[in-house]
């Protein structure tokens, strides 16, 4: 299934401007196949932890990451519900299309 | 939804962000674009349910005090396929009017089948980006 989400990408645009990102540890909580990861990544974060559930969406997500982003992208199967990692971990967490 | 929430407090570091991206509470349009011109066909009928309790558990983390709001942006967002994907796309929909998205369906094919040659089927409806810092008690 080939579906363009926002082509004209004002999803972008608005969390571009929601706060800094340069340097900035991200939690994506849903990142699905990695189509909203691999743009936020071209916002410069230090790192991106990527969890969505589905074991084979997390391995479609793999697939399609870019070698050149293999340092700053992790993709992780993982819940909403009950986060894998210590207090105080992250600068910024984005629920992506997921609450 | 207040669990997740709870779960991403706990592993923002202090005065970190929540970014909650998601579509508004709205119903989506669907419509078909010929040539670069936009003609709406239908208006979906799916339940705004979840995401009226989505702005509940917001509003109910906010109350408790774990986050302060920053800022709340809404835009449009599109989503562009071909009519071979629609059904799969609206499949996702859950629904128990499956009659009116039968018709929506057909509704859609008529059209596509009226108009010519460089058509896309267009779904329109707001996103909406809250930004929440994390509350230092």
């Amino acid at each position: 299934m080939t579906i363009r989400v926002d082509p004209e990408r004002n999803e972008m645009r608005a969390l571009k401007g929601a706060c800094a990102w340069r340097g900035k540890k991200v939690l994506e909580i849903g990142c699905g196949d990695g189509r909203l990861t691999l743009r936020l990544a071209s916002l410069s974060p230090r790192l991106i932890h990527a969890i969505d559930p589905g074991a084979e969406t997390i391995r479609a997500a793999r697939k399609n990451l870019p070698a050149g982003l293999a340092k700053q992208i992790r993709y992780i199967v993982g819940s909403a519900g009950e986060l894998n990692y210590p207090a105080n971990s992250f600068d910024l967490v984005v629920f992506s299309w997921v609450l | 939804m207040v669990h997740a929430l709870r779960e991403a407090h706990r592993v923002l570091k202090p005065n970190g962000l929540l970014l909650d991206l998601r579509p508004g509470p709205v119903h989506r349009r669907i419509g078909v674009e010929v040539d670069g011109q936009y003609r709406q066909l239908a208006i979906m009928s799916e339940s705004l349910e979840d995401d009226h309790a989505a702005n509940q558990a917001v509003v109910e983390v906010i109350q408790k005090g774990w986050f302060k709001p920053v800022s709340r942006t809404q835009f449009g967002c599109n989503r562009v396929m071909r009519l071979k994907d629609f059904r799969g796309w609206l499949a996702d929909f859950p629904t128990d009017r499956a009659a009116t998205q039968e018709r929506l369906i057909q509704t859609v094919e008529r059209a596509s089948e009226l108009d010519g040659k460089r058509k896309r089927l267009v779904v329109k409806g707001p996103l909406v980006l809250k930004v929440l810092r994390k509350s230092v008690s």
